[in-house]
C-alpha cells in the first residue's frame, strides 16, 4: 500500500508537468486548429535554453536566483521563438488540409531537433550545481523527491496564471472568443493573426518550463522530447479542445506511467513505462473517441 | 490523366480501359523498361545502391500512398509494418528447419516474402481496426501508437532477444536465394528490387481500377457520402490497411536481402515520417508521385552526403579549428530535411507529379498551347 500511494503521489507531480505542456498544445489546437506533433521538441528546446542560461547566470549569482532568472529568460526566448515560428511557418498554412499542417509540424520537429543537437550535444546534460536538494521530503509518511514537489508547485502556479490569463485579461478573452467562433470573433474586431501568434508563444513558454522541470528530474537528453510527446495521449484522453481535460489527462497519464513503471516493469522488462500511455490511448480511443470533454463533431454531407 | 492526341478514337470499352492506350505510351513504357533493365550497365557501380534504395522507398511508400492518397486514412506508423515484414522474413529463414531440397532450390526466401507480406498485413489490420470508429487526428494517434508499440517495445525488447543474438539478426551470405540465383551483389539486388517494384506498382494500379479501388477513392473523397452510396466503409478501410500492410511486408522482406541483417534502428519513427514526406513531395494520390518522391529524396540525400564529405575534408585540412562542424553533419541533414518538407508543403503543395503533369500537357498541346506564354 505504501508503494502504491507513493507511486500515485509521484505520478500526480510528474503528471502536472505533462498537464502544463498539454495546456499549450490544447491552446494551439483550440485557437488555430493546428495539430502539433512538434511538442516534444518544443519541450526539449525549452530545457536546453534554460540550461544554457542557467550555466551563464550561475557564475555570478546565488543558485536559486540564477535558476529563477534563467526560467524567466527561457520564457522570454520561448515567446520570441513562438512568434517567429507562427509567422514564418504556420501562418501560410491556414486553411490547408489537415495532413499538410501536421506534416509541417513534423518538419518543424526535425528542424528543431537538428538545431538543438547542433548547438548542444547529444550527451546527457544536468543542471549543475543542483538546484533542488537530493534529499527526499517526507509528507504524511510518503517520501517524495524535492524536485518532484517543486515541479508540482511550479506547474500548478503557472497553470493558475494561465487560466487567470484566459479568464480575466483582454487578450485571454479574445483567445477564448476566437476558439469559440472564429468568424464571430473576427467580425467583432478580434485579430485572428494576433491570437494565433499568442497561442504559439504561450505553447512555447509552457513547453519551455515543462522541459526545464523534466530536465531537472532526469537530466536533459533526447528522451525529454519523447516525454514531451506524451502530451498526445494526454490530450486524446482529456479531449482535444478542453483545458480542464488537459489538466486531468496530464495527471492521469502521469499516475498511469508511474504505476506501470512500478508494477509491470517486473513482468515486461524494458520500455513498458514509455509505451503504456500509448497502449492506453489506443484502447481508450476505441471506446470514447472524443476523449472525456472533447467536442463531438457532427458532420454533414 | 493527360489528354489523348487528336484523332484518336476507341471502338470498344476494352480499348478505352487499356493500360497503354496509344502507341506513344507503349513506346515510352517499353523504353522505360529497357532503361530499368540496362541501368546496371549505364551507371557507375557505387550508384546501384542508390537505385535499389530508391526501389525500397518506392515499395515502402506504396502502402502509405494507398492509405493516405487513395483511401484518406492518414498513417504515421508505416515503418512498424515494414519492420514486421523484415523480421518475419529473417526469422523464417533463420529459425525454421527447412528440408534441404527446399533450401537448395531456393524456395525459402520467396516463401518467406509472401509470409512476411501476410504477417505485416494482419498486423496492419489490427491497428487499422480503430479506423472503424475514428478518423483524422485520432487515426494518426493510433498509427503512431502502432509504431511505438511495435518497434521500441515488441521488436527491440522481445523479438530481438530470440536466439540470444542480441540486437540484430544477421543473415550469413548465401542464405538468401531465389531459385537458382543467390542474391549476393549489388546488380542482383538491383534486379530483384526492380522486379518487385514493377510487380507491386502493376498490382496497385490494377487494384485501383477495380471495385475496391473505386470504393477507396469514394471513401477518401467523402466517407459519409460513400456510406450512403452503399460502400461498406469499415470493410474497405480494413482492406486498405491489409493491402498497405502487405506491400510494407514485401518491402521489409526485400530490404533484408540488401542489408544482410535486420535491426530495430532501420525502422525508427523517422522512416515512417520520411515515407509520408516522400508522397507529399511526389504528390498525394498519384502512383508516379511515389517514384518521383523516392527518387528525389534518395538522390538529394546522396548528393548531400557526397557534398558533405567533400566539404568536411576541405574544412578539416584548411580550417581545423572549426572541425567540430563535421561531427554534426547528420543533424544538419535532419534539419535540412525538415525544412525541405515544410517548404515543399508551403510552396509546392501539389508535389512533383503535378509539375510532371503540367509538363506533359504542355508538350501534348505544343506548339498550340494556351497556357504557356
Amino acid at each position: 500500500m505504501d508503494l502504491f500511494l507513493q507511486l500515485v503521489v509521484t505520478g500526480v507531480m510528474l503528471g502536472s508537468i505533462f498537464a502544463l505542456v498539454a495546456l499549450g498544445w490544447v491552446l494551439i489546437y483550440k485557437c488555430s486548429g493546428v495539430l502539433n506533433l512538434a511538442m516534444g521538441e518544443l519541450t526539449m528546446i525549452g530545457g536546453y535554453v534554460c540550461l544554457g542560461l542557467y550555466q551563464k547566470f550561475v557564475a555570478f549569482m546565488p543558485v536559486n536566483t540564477a535558476f529563477v532568472v534563467a526560467l524567466i529568460g527561457t520564457m522570454i526566448i520561448g515567446l520570441i521563438l513562438g512568434l517567429l515560428t507562427e509567422r514564418i511557418f504556420l501562418r501560410k498554412m491556414i486553411g490547408e488540409p489537415i495532413l499538410a499542417v501536421i506534416m509541417v509540424t513534423v518538419g518543424l520537429s526535425f528542424f528543431f531537433k537538428g538545431m538543438v543537437f547542433i548547438i548542444w550535444d547529444t550527451d546527457t546534460q544536468v543542471f549543475l550545481p543542483r538546484i533542488f536538494s537530493i534529499d527526499p521530503i517526507v509528507i504524511l509518511g510518503i517520501t517524495v523527491g524535492s524536485v518532484y514537489l517543486w515541479s508540482f508547485v511550479a506547474a500548478m502556479v503557472l497553470m493558475v496564471v494561465f487560466v487567470c490569463f484566459f479568464k480575466y485579461t483582454r487578450w485571454g478573452l479574445s483567445m477564448q472568443a476566437c476558439a469559440d467562433d472564429e468568424m464571430a470573433a473576427l467580425s467583432l474586431g478580434v485579430s485572428a493573426k494576433f491570437v494565433y501568434a499568442l497561442a504559439w508563444a504561450i505553447a512555447f513558454m509552457a513547453a519551455g518550463v515543462g522541459g526545464t522541470l523534466l530536465g531537472n528530474i532526469n537530466g536533459l537528453n533526447y528522451s525529454v522530447s519523447s516525454l514531451g510527446l506524451l502530451v498526445l495521449p494526454v490530450v486524446v484522453f482529456g479531449g482535444l479542445n478542453s483545458v480542464p481535460g488537459a489538466i486531468v489527462g496530464g495527471i492521469t497519464i502521469g499516475i498511469l506511467q508511474n504505476l506501470t513503471g512500478g508494477y509491470l516493469d517486473f513482468y515486461f522488462p524494458g520500455g513498458i513505462k514509455e509505451i503504456a500511455p500509448f497502449i492506453f490511448m489506443v484502447i481508450f480511443l476505441l471506446f470514447k473517441p472524443y476523449g472525456l470533454w472533447g467536442w463531438e463533431r457532427i458532420e454533414r454531407v | 490523366m493527360s489528354y489523348l492526341p487528336c484523332g484518336q478514337y476507341f471502338e470498344s470499352y476494352l480499348d478505352d480501359q487499356k493500360w497503354w492506350r496509344t502507341p506513344f505510351i507503349k513506346a515510352k513504357m517499353i523504353f522505360m523498361l529497357v532503361v530499368v533493365l540496362a541501368l546496371p550497365y549505364l551507371v557507375a557501380s557505387e550508384w546501384l545502391s542508390v537505385f535499389y534504395t530508391i526501389n525500397y522507398y518506392i515499395l515502402a511508400a506504396l502502402g502509405v500512398q494507398l492509405l493516405i492518397g487513395y483511401c484518406g486514412q492518414i498513417t504515421l506508423g508505416h515503418a512498424a509494418f515494414v519492420a514486421v515484414g523484415g523480421y518475419t522474413s529473417a526469422m523464417m529463414i533463420l529459425f525454421i528447419p527447412w528440408p534441404t531440397f527446399m533450401v537448395d532450390s531456393g524456395l525459402v526466401y520467396p516463401i518467406s516474402i509472401i509470409c512476411a507480406g501476410f504477417t505485416a498485413a494482419m498486423w496492419s489490420v489490427l491497428f487499422g481496426l480503430p479506423s472503424a470508429r475514428v478518423k483524422g487526428f485520432y487515426l494518426i494517434m493510433t498509427t503512431m501508437a502502432a509504431q511505438w508499440i511495435t518497434v521500441p517495445l515488441v521488436i527491440t525488447q522481445y523479438v530481438s532477444q530470440i536466439g540470444g543474438r542480441g540486437q540484430s539478426f544477421s543473415l550469413p551470405p548465401g542464405l538468401i536465394k531465389i531459385g537458382p540465383w543467390t542474391i549476393d551483389d549489388d546488380v542482383k539486388i538491383y534486379y530483384f528490387s526492380a522486379f518487385l517494384v514493377l510487380l507491386c506498382l502493376l498490382a496497385m494500379g490494377n487494384i485501383l481500377r477495380s471495385k475496391i479501388g473505386r470504393a477507396w477513392i469514394a471513401i477518401r473523397d467523402n466517407d459519409i457520402a460513400a456510406e450512403t452510396m452503399g460502400v461498406n466503409i469499415v470493410v474497405y478501410k480494413l482492406i486498405a490497411f491489409f493491402v498497405a500492410g502487405f506491400f510494407a511486408g514485401i518491402a521489409g522482406a526485400f530490404w533484408i536481402s540488401a542489408l544482410f541483417f535486420v535491426s530495430p534502428e532501420h525502422y525508427e519513427w523517422f522512416y515512417s515520417l520520411l515515407w509520408v514526406g516522400i508522397i507529399l513531395i511526389g504528390g498525394v494520390g498519384s502512383i508516379q508521385g511515389i517514384v518521383f518522391g523516392s527518387a528525389f529524396v534518395v538522390i538529394i540525400f546522396k548528393l548531400l552526403e557526397m557534398g558533405v564529405l567533400g566539404i568536411s575534408e576541405f574544412v578539416m585540412t584548411s580550417y581545423p579549428e572549426i572541425g567540430w562542424v563535421t561531427t554534426k553533419i547528420i543533424f544538419f541533414k535532419e534539419s535540412a530535411f525538415g525544412l525541405a518538407i515544410i517548404f515543399f508543403l508551403i510552396y509546392e503543395p501539389n508535389g512533383l507529379s503535378y509539375r510532371y503533369w503540367q509538363l506533359k500537357n504542355y508538350f501534348n498541346l505544343w506548339p498550340f498551347s494556351y497556357t504557356g506564354k
